[in-house]
This record gives C-alpha cells, sequence and structure tokens, in this order.
C-alpha cells in the first residue's frame, strides 16, 4: 500500500474518532470550556471571593475579654485601638490564684462562641514591663480574627509606649528606631518585570501543563481503546482492511488532537488572565525569544505524545471502560508527583542526569525555557530521551493493538 | 464447481485449554451460500474471526485466493464485507456516516459507496433512515445498518454472523431475502446461524460445526442422505449427539486410545455410582 494511501486511512480514522468525540456535549464541556475559563476563574473570581470573605470577616463585631490587674486609664491607648477594630470588650480582675497561661477556665466560653479571645495583661512595676498573654481558638474563624486584631493593637501600642519612652529619656526616636534605613522602599533588583514573570510563571505553567496533559488524555484515550471493545464497535473495525499500526496512530492522532486543543485553550485562558485581568498588577507576560516558544511546544508534544501512547495503551489492555479507569486513575500519580517534584529541583548548576529522568525532564525543560535560558546540552538530553520514552511508549501501545483477545475469544 | 475463493487448511485454534476448532479444513468457491450451521459455542464465530484475520490459527492456515494466486489473509480483508455477531455501530454517527467511514478504509470513494448504499438499503427498507444518528435505532435497524456497511464497499465475500439474531419476522425476511439477491448476483456469502430452517431457505451448502470439528459439509439433500433422516432438524440432532460423537471417535482412533478412553470412562461411572450411593 502507498505512504499515502496509509496517510489517508490514518486521517480518516482520526478524523471520525473527532467527530465522534466532539459530538458529545460533555466533550465541548471537558475540553473547550473548563481548560478556557479555569485561569481566568482563578485569576479573576478567586481574588473577589477570597476579598469578599475578608471583608465579611473584618466586619464582625466581636467579643473579647481583658483580664488585668491594672486600671483602664493605663492601657487607654490600646481600648481606644480595640474600638476602633469592632473588639467589643469587657475588663475583669487578673485572677492571681490562676496560673498566666492557664486557658482551662476560659477554654469553655471560647469554644461556645461566647467570647471570641481574651488578653490577659498584667504590669510589672520593677521592670516597667507589660507581660500579655492571648487565649483563642485557631479552629474557630471569629477566634482567630479577634486574635489577628489583638495582635494588632498590641503593636500598636508597643510602638506608642516605645516612642514616649524614648521622648522621655530626651533620645532621637528615629536614630533609636531606626538606625538603617533602605534608599527606596523596592532594592535594585535587576530583573526585569518580564524575568520575574517568567522565574514565577515557571513554576506555575509546567505543573499545569502536565497534570492537564495526563487527565485531558484519559478519558478520549479509555473512549476510543476500552469503551470501542465494550461497545462491540472494535471487532467490524478490525475486519477493515488496515493494519493495527495505522488503526493505532489513527486513535492517537485523535487524542493527541484533543489533548492539543485543551492545553493551548488553557495557556490561551492563561495568556488572557493575565494580560488583561492582572495586568498592571502583579505580573506580566513573560518575554520568552522564537526559540524557546518553539523547543516548549515541542516539549508539550514529546511529552503528549508518551501520556497519550501510554494511557491508550493501557486503555487497550483493559476489557472495559470501568477497569480502563481503574487502572487509569491511579497512574496518574506517575505524572503528577514528577510534576510536583521538578519544581522543587533547583535550576542552578542542576546535575545533567535529570534531563533524562521520564517525565521530570520535560517539566525541567519547560521551567528553563520559561525563564527564557536556552543550555544546547539540556536541550540535547530531555530533547533524545522524550523521543525514547515516546518511541518506546508508542511501541508498546502498538504492541497491544496485536492481541487476539481485543475480540472477545469465543462466541 | 465455482472458482476456488478462500480455503481453510487443517486449522485448529485453541483458547487455553480450550479446542475452539480442532483440524478444521474447508474450501469455499465464488458465488455460493453457505450456512455455517451449529449451537453456541460450536465455533462458528471463531471460524469467522479466523477468515477475517481477527485471530491466527495455532496450526494450519487459511488462503485467500484471488486470480487464480494465492495470497495472504491479511489480503482478504480488502475483499470481504463482514456483519460481526455485535453490530458495532458507532451511535454518535448517522447511519450513513457508519457506512461511509468503513467504505473509505476500504479505499471506496464516496459517491460508490453512496449509490450501493442506496440500493441496498431500498432492498432493505432503510432509505429514509439513512441521515439518522443509530443511538435510537432498533436492534433491527442496527443489524440492517450494519449490513448495509458490509455491503457498500462492494465486498467479494460477505460474512455475516447470525444476522438475523434478534430480529422480527418482517426485517429477517428482508434480510434473507437480500442475500438472495447477492445470490443471484453472484456474491458469496457465508451464513452463520443456529437455525437449521433459515440455512436451509438460504443457504445452498451446508456446514455443520459442533464442538469445534467439521461434523457435515455438503447440501441440504446430502445431508438428509447421509444421516438417514427425514428433517434436517433430525440430521442435526444425530450428527451432534454425543453418541454420533463416540462411534465416530471410536471408529477413528486407535488401539492404545480406545484402551485409555474405556478405563477412564469405566472410572467416571465408578465415581459417579459411589456418589448415588
Amino acid at each position: 500500500m502507498s505512504l499515502k494511501k496509509r496517510f489517508k486511512i490514518i486521517f480518516t480514522i482520526s478524523n471520525k474518532e473527532l467527530i465522534d468525540y466532539v459530538r458529545d456535549w460533555r466533550t465541548l464541556l471537558a475540553v473547550v470550556l473548563v481548560p478556557l475559563l479555569m485561569f481566568p476563574t482563578i485569576f479573576f473570581v478567586l481574588p473577589i471571593v477570597m476579598q469578599s470573605e475578608l471583608d465579611e470577616r473584618q466586619s464582625l463585631n466581636l467579643e473579647v475579654l481583658i483580664e488585668t490587674n491594672q486600671n483602664s486609664s493605663e492601657f487607654e491607648f490600646l481600648t481606644i485601638e480595640f474600638s476602633d477594630n469592632l473588639l467589643n470588650y469587657s475588663i475583669i480582675d487578673l485572677n492571681t490564684d490562676v496560673e498566666f497561661n492557664d486557658t482551662s477556665i476560659i477554654m469553655k466560653d471560647i469554644k461556645n462562641s461566647k467570647i471570641s479571645s481574651v488578653l490577659r495583661l498584667s504590669y510589672d512595676l520593677n521592670s516597667s514591663i507589660w507581660n500579655y498573654y492571648i487565649i483563642y481558638d485557631s479552629t474557630q474563624e471569629s477566634s482567630g480574627e479577634a486574635y489577628l486584631r489583638i495582635s494588632n493593637a498590641l503593636s500598636k501600642w508597643e510602638d506608642n509606649l516605645t516612642s514616649e519612652r524614648i521622648n522621655d529619656a530626651g533620645l532621637n526616636e528615629e536614630a533609636i528606631l531606626n538606625p538603617l534605613q533602605p534608599e527606596e522602599s523596592i532594592q535594585g533588583d535587576i530583573a526585569t518585570a518580564a524575568e520575574q514573570a517568567g522565574f514565577v510563571f515557571s513554576f506555575i505553567i509546567p505543573l499545569f501543563v502536565s497534570i492537564w496533559t495526563a487527565t485531558s488524555g484519559v478519558q478520549p484515550s479509555i473512549d476510543i481503546t476500552a469503551g470501542e471493545r465494550e461497545r462491540g464497535t472494535l471487532e467490524s473495525l478490525l475486519c477493515a482492511p488496515c493494519s493495527r499500526l495505522e488503526l493505532l496512530l489513527g486513535k492517537w492522532l485523535a487524542v493527541t488532537c484533543i489533548v492539543a486543543v485543551s492545553i493551548i485553550l488553557q495557556l490561551a485562558g492563561l495568556v488572557f488572565a493575565i494580560s488583561f485581568i492582572m495586568s498592571g498588577n502583579l505580573l506580566q507576560p513573560p518575554e520568552l525569544s522564537i526559540f524557546s516558544i518553539l523547543l516548549f511546544l515541542l516539549a508539550v508534544s514529546v511529552f503528549g505524545i508518551m501520556v497519550v501512547a501510554l494511557e491508550m495503551a493501557l486503555a487497550m489492555r483493559s476489557r472495559s471502560v470501568k477497569e480502563a479507569g481503574s487502572i487509569l486513575g491511579p497512574m496518574m500519580l506517575f505524572f503528577f508527583l514528577p510534576a510536583i517534584f521538578a519544581q522543587f529541583i533547583n535550576l542552578e548548576s542542576i546535575e545533567l542526569f535529570w534531563f533524562a529522568v521520564p517525565a521530570v525532564n520535560v517539566l525541567l525543560a519547560m521551567r528553563e525555557l520559561l525563564q527564557n535560558e536556552i543550555y544546547f546540552i539540556h536541550v540535547f538530553v530531555w530533547v533524545f530521551s522524550s523521543l525514547i520514552y515516546a518511541a518506546a511508549a508508542s511501541w508498546y501501545a502498538s504492541r497491544q493493538f496485536l492481541r487476539e483477545d481485543l475480540v472477545e475469544s469465543l462466541s | 464447481m465455482g472458482q476456488l475463493l478462500l480455503s481453510v487448511k487443517n486449522v485448529t485454534k485453541t483458547f487455553g485449554t480450550l479446542n475452539a476448532l480442532e483440524d478444521f479444513s474447508i474450501d469455499i468457491e465464488k458465488g455460493a451460500v453457505i450456512g455455517l450451521v451449529g449451537s453456541n459455542g460450536a465455533g462458528k464465530t471463531t471460524l469467522l474471526r479466523l477468515l477475517c484475520g481477527l485471530y491466527r490459527p495455532n496450526l494450519g492456515n487459511v488462503v485467500f485466493v484471488k486470480d487464480g494466486n494465492e495470497k495472504n489473509i491479511d489480503k482478504f480483508r480488502e475483499a470481504v464485507g463482514v456483519l460481526p455477531e455485535s453490530t458495532g455501530l458507532y451511535h454518535r454517527l448517522t447511519a450513513w456516516e457508519n457506512i461511509r467511514y468503513h467504505s473509505r478504509l476500504h479505499g471506496v470513494p464516496d459517491s460508490i459507496s453512496w449509490e450501493r448504499t442506496l440500493r441496498f438499503s431500498k432492498a432493505l427498507s432503510m432509505s429514509d433512515d439513512l441521515m439518522r444518528h443509530t443511538r435510537g435505532f432498533s436492534r433491527g435497524m442496527r443489524q440492517k445498518t450494519a449490513l448495509l456497511r458490509a455491503l457498500a464497499h462492494g465486498p467479494e465475500i460477505l460474512l455475516l454472523d447470525e444476522p438475523t439474531a434478534g430480529l422480527d419476522v418482517t426485517s429477517a425476511r428482508l434480510v434473507r431475502k437480500l442475500v438472495h439477491q447477492l445470490k443471484e448476483e453472484g456474491g458469496t456469502v457465508i451464513y452463520s446461524t443456529h437455525n437449521l430452517s433459515e440455512a436451509e431457505k438460504v443457504c445452498d451448502r451446508i456446514i455443520i460445526l459442533h464442538n469445534g470439528q467439521l461434523r457435515f459439509d455438503g447440501s441440504n439433500e446430502d445431508l438428509l442422505l447421509e444421516t438417514e433422516t427425514k428433517s434436517l432438524e433430525d440430521a442435526y440432532v444425530k450428527l451432534t449427539s454425543d453418541d454420533a460423537r463416540i462411534k465416530e471417535k471410536e471408529e477413528t482412533e486407535g488401539w492404545f486410545a480406545k484402551k485409555w478412553r474405556h478405563l477412564f470412562t469405566r472410572k467416571i461411572n465408578y465415581t459417579a455410582t459411589m456418589e448415588d450411593e
């Protein structure tokens, strides 16, 4: 058979698989909408939700108790701060029979949310030092919030007391408190905003791309292998005059297209989120050379080839969709763990062998490329090793397509 | 006798310890409509899958003859139309898209397969449903669509695995009528069924398979003559009963095998008697 005919068969198979897959509305949701909206949602909706939750928490009036051995006029500054920060306080005498850090007596009232927090405050005349102890419950949001507000108020009071005492002693407050002062609040970072963005994104993008590549390939891989087997469509297809390799390539091409579309949309969503939602705020788009971008796409492609081939091979080994799901689900860990692991590897003075470790190599390559750094020896090792892994995974997948038991063994 | 199209030579196919086909040989000539008859598990589907190249024989070989030359069975897939036991339709595609997909894999242009599909769909009363998605199809419509798919690329030989299973009377009749039409046009059909009366209506040659072995190969008349029975049903029962099998075995097996079998049978009988007591 001529090469042209073979390609025609491969494209016929992949075309049909794509049509069949796209006609399922769940596919559009999983392949188009979710990846497209993921980053805009994370960058846009999440901060809004977090801010509104924070505002809500900060507007709460909280009941607190001050236990002290001093008259309230001695710590008037603190009580004013409490009032300004919506802390409704009551003052009682400090029980000297109880240890200063004993929480047992007051614990019940905090647990029952009767009060949010307790501030124990005692003044030592000999040393002129105020001792304090805050009792709160870190597992209750209101109590945690009260703790934060009390801590802030105490900090301001401490600053105020320090200034007063320095001035009373006739000293220069500025010279005592700030003997070292920066010329500007932002120091002389020679990295450009784009380089800083590249550094930050080198941690985020490879992680998302690898996880998304692995997860977005699972469902189509199962559907067009174990799914076909379960639905009984595979037998008639295997009777067609095409080789198992052509069949594999056609199906693999379809899954790769689906994964590629999914990743491209996800990256488009990310670029949109950075360019429009985050512009002028925290991050700017990283500046990458054309060569870096091309190598980045190559890294994603070889990673995709390997992942999709492996997923298809394992799905093909399974007798049913359920079985394939239970195999491919845990297998995701083999992609997630390297993805997380690669985040902790220091790229400076990195050992060369890391660029030959499966999955980790591509993730490290993506990190380097997003920082616009190209070391040809690294590129050579990860491209060469990745191609070997991708070829091995494809060979394994093609072996699975030759199995006789793809159709039931007996009538 | 027609031109030889397919030759199955001493094929044995095993799955683990089970012999699905045992030293099986047949020749299939062009223009024949052959009924492959046997009960469930007789080996019919295994034979059809061997013919399609889905299975490889453990022993023996299957040869496809084209223009007088023997070809590898893989070449046979280009010339065959298959209706498998499960119709195997993609339910998110229309009937025509299912048909067109397979025709394209056979390298047949859409215009030709569409023309053939239209012609046969009229015979099967399915013309109006070709553009419908197969998701909502009844069992009969799925079966007919799968049949159209097998025919659309113009196969030299058609392999039908239980083509009327689950069909209503009218649909089954349409399928049989279509097979007759193909026969008149000189087509070759292998028609697998466990229904003898159906095989009698459709086929001019019957092959009876039982436990992976060839029990009979010939015309309906020959079957009645050979078994000295008056109906095909009686003939089938006679050929596939255990007595017939033992008798046949006794005739063919050697002295040592005979002794060994007697010893083994006696032991089983003895054990069974002990358990009864």
